[in-house]
């Protein structure tokens, strides 16, 4: 899951990043509206943090050219001024949730996880596929109800997939959404991390669709 | 009426003016009455006087004598006050005297130290034996027949004059008197009738301090104009160094919510005493800054006048937000509609009022918050119009007994929803500075009902009243 962080501040903005790295996550920072609103518009979020007070650009206006030009990420706004009015005009240009400052960490990651997970269409923080569960709040994964131990590259990838559960995600998403900007797109991790996590899971869900990508489905009902 | 006043001053100096005028009026009168009258009664001594010279014969003794009446009754009747007489200036002769005289010859003032008129005349006033105020005149003349002078003299009596003198005296004095009265009054009235500006000034101004309204208005009189402008200008002036000291002190208690979310978080990656002193003293910064960011709120709050709000655009922006806040479980936030209505207040606390009982509502319902507003159809005993803004939910409601603890400071019925438990108290502070208040009762949807009643202006749109 790849997450925006834009906020001005660049110990919270760090803090944020650290947390969310530290919850699994891939966080690409921007330290005011220009430069956030430029990697908004040119990479692919599953989630942005955003400071409503920003330097070069506000965080209203970002987020009102980003839903202008059709990106429906969603976004997490974070408010110095507890004010209705200003919760209203949050909303309105597009936000999908608000946390108004000071915030414990804690209260971000839930926030940042129901965003994920709703956008992806699914109501609840658990996913089922099958006799596979992953538990988005704690991180886990069971399979008929036994936990079994992943890696943090591992889990993320078995997230994305059972977020978007019956759809096909392509190899180039996937490399998108689950590392670091700087990452060699080229290489084949993905393959071997698929193969390790189909290994571990030891049931039927994750399939590869022939040249277009794979997709996590319960067993027996792949083409 | 305080006697370091401007009232006091015009009135005391316009009262003293008047009173020695009148004053002036009463002497200067009385002294023209009475020497008016007594030309008149000089008149009429010369007029018995011609008489008496007309009569006058000398006797074969040279002594004077009256032939036949000339004069009327008065000079008969005896100590009548009406007296005359002719006698020789040389002494030796008898005079003649009238027969109201019983003791002659009259005694007369000292003649050489009277001044006479060109017709020789000399007044003077005397009393004689019955103790009468008489006046007399004087003229010497000679008898036909004889070559030495002889000093006519005819006397009246003054008193009968001097009750009419007198008369005449209280008449002034009472019509003096009442017109004093009717001045004093007039200069009362004057005075309060020209000074009413500056008590109008002054009731508007206390009107500013009580945050009524914002600046002077009015038509003041052309004297009076450049000083209600000049402290329009000091009370604008005014205003804006409050604004920007509450901005200013919002602005820095904004601003230091970032670094306190900072340092929270890196305190809490550490543990050991530094940390824990530093979880305290942040706790304490936290609370610092709420407490000021709530003192500049409610400064902002003492002083908004003059502006209306349009009610249904806040409660549908609210609603779609709050919707939205809450898409996950679903709720509807409906605004029924309702005829268009005004808020005579600030759009923010409006927002604030009401943004934070629809969230309460939001939070204990189970599917549905429904909104709405009404112009009550009673004025209110300022005469303006009031409203009710209604917030209803379908969650679980309160007991009557504990809906009056739910609007106190900092309390919170269950601990387990998320919020400050300062949100329905903030609506009712904010709601009895705009002179209105926050209600709870029993909703038709079978939840809370959260009534808030408030200032209005008229429900049609762009009409002030």
């Amino acid at each position: 899951m790849r997450v925006l962080v834009i906020e001005d501040d660049a110990d919270l903005n760090r803090q944020l990043a650290t947390a969310l790295t530290d919850a699994g996550y891939v966080v690409d920072k921007a330290l005011d509206g220009e430069e956030g609103h430029y990697l908004g518009e040119n990479s692919p979020y599953d989630a942005v943090i955003l400071d409503l007070g920003l330097p070069v650009l506000d965080g209203v206006s970002v987020l009102e050219k980003w839903r202008r030009a059709g990106k429906k990420m969603p976004v997490l706004i974070l408010t110095a001024r507890d004010r209705w009015s200003d919760k209203v005009a949050g909303f309105d240009a597009g936000a999908d949730d608000y946390v108004s400052k000071p915030f414990h960490m804690e209260e971000i990651l839930a926030r940042v996880r129901a965003l994920v997970r709703r956008s992806a269409g699914q109501a609840s923080s658990e996913l089922s596929c099958g006799p596979v569960t992953l538990d988005t709040k704690g991180a886990k994964v069971l399979v008929d109800g036994m936990a079994i131990k992943l890696t943090s590259l591992e889990y993320r990838l078995l997230e994305y997939l059972m977020m978007h559960m019956g759809k096909v995600v392509s190899r180039t998403e996937l490399v998108e959404h689950l590392y670091d900007q700087d990452f060699d797109r080229d290489s084949n991790t993905v393959e071997v991390f698929v193969g390790r996590l189909r290994k571990k899971l030891g049931v039927d869900v994750l399939h590869t669709i022939r040249g277009m990508g794979y997709c996590v489905q319960p067993p027996g009902n792949a083409d | 009426m305080r006697t370091n006043s401007l009232a006091f001053r015009l009135t005391v100096s316009a009262a003293v003016t008047a009173v020695v005028l009148l004053l002036a009026a009463v002497i200067i009168l009385s002294e023209l009455f009475e020497q008016t009258v007594q030309r008149n009664f000089d008149g009429r001594l010369r007029a018995i006087m011609d008489g008496l010279q007309v009569s006058i014969e000398l006797a074969e003794d040279g002594s004077p004598r009256v032939q036949g009446n000339f004069a009327d009754t008065r000079f008969q009747l005896q100590d009548s006050g009406w007296y005359w007489q002719v006698a020789p200036v040389e002494k030796g002769k008898r005079p003649a005297v009238s027969a109201s005289l019983l003791e002659p010859p009259l005694v007369l003032p000292n003649m050489t130290a009277i001044v006479r008129d060109g017709d020789g005349y000399a007044r003077f006033s005397l009393s004689d034996a019955a103790g009468n105020q008489l006046r007399g005149i004087e003229q010497r003349l000679k008898i036909f027949g004889s070559s030495e002078d002889y000093s006519f003299v005819v006397t009246g009596n003054f008193d009968e004059l001097r009750d009419e003198v007198q008369a005449f005296r209280r008449a002034l004095y009472v019509s003096l008197g009442v017109l004093g009265l009717g001045l004093l009054g007039a200069i009362f009235f004057q005075v309060r009738y020209g000074l009413q500006p500056m008590k109008l000034m002054q009731r508007k101004l206390n009107d500013i301090r009580a945050g009524k309204v914002e600046m002077l208005e009015g038509d003041f009189p052309e004297e009076m104009q450049p000083i209600a402008d000049e402290l329009n200008l000091l009370v604008q002036s005014n205003f804006a160094i409050i604004d920007r000291a509450r901005m200013q002190v919002g602005n820095l208690a904004h601003a230091l919510k970032t670094p306190i979310s900072v340092l929270t978080n890196e305190a809490r990656d550490h543990k050991g005493p530094l940390a824990d002193k530093l979880v305290e003293q942040i706790g304490v910064m936290r609370e610092q800054v709420n407490l000021y960011l709530d003192r500049a709120r409610r400064a902002a709050r003492a002083q908004t006048v003059g502006s209306a709000t349009d009610v249904e655009p806040v409660l549908q922006a609210l609603a779609r937000t709050l919707q939205r806040i809450n898409r996950d479980r679903g709720l509807e936030v409906l605004v029924e509609p309702f005829p268009p209505l005004k808020f005579r207040g600030e759009r923010q606390d409006l927002e604030e009022m009401v943004g934070n009982l629809m969230d309460n509502a939001c939070k204990w319902s189970k599917s549905k918050v429904v909104v709405r507003g009404k112009l009550l159809p009673l004025m209110g005993e300022d005469g303006r119009p009031w409203m009710l803004i209604e917030v209803d939910d379908d969650g679980p409601g309160l007991p009557p007994e504990q809906r009056a603890t739910a609007m106190k400071r900092g309390q919170r019925l269950d601990e387990s929803k998320p919020g400050s438990g300062l949100g329905l108290n903030i609506v009712s502070e904010t709601a009895a500075m705009y002179g209105g208040r926050a209600e709870l009762d029993q909703a038709e949807l079978g939840g809370l009902r959260a009534i808030l009643k408030l200032p209005a202006l008229s429900g049609a749109p762009g009409v002030i009243i």
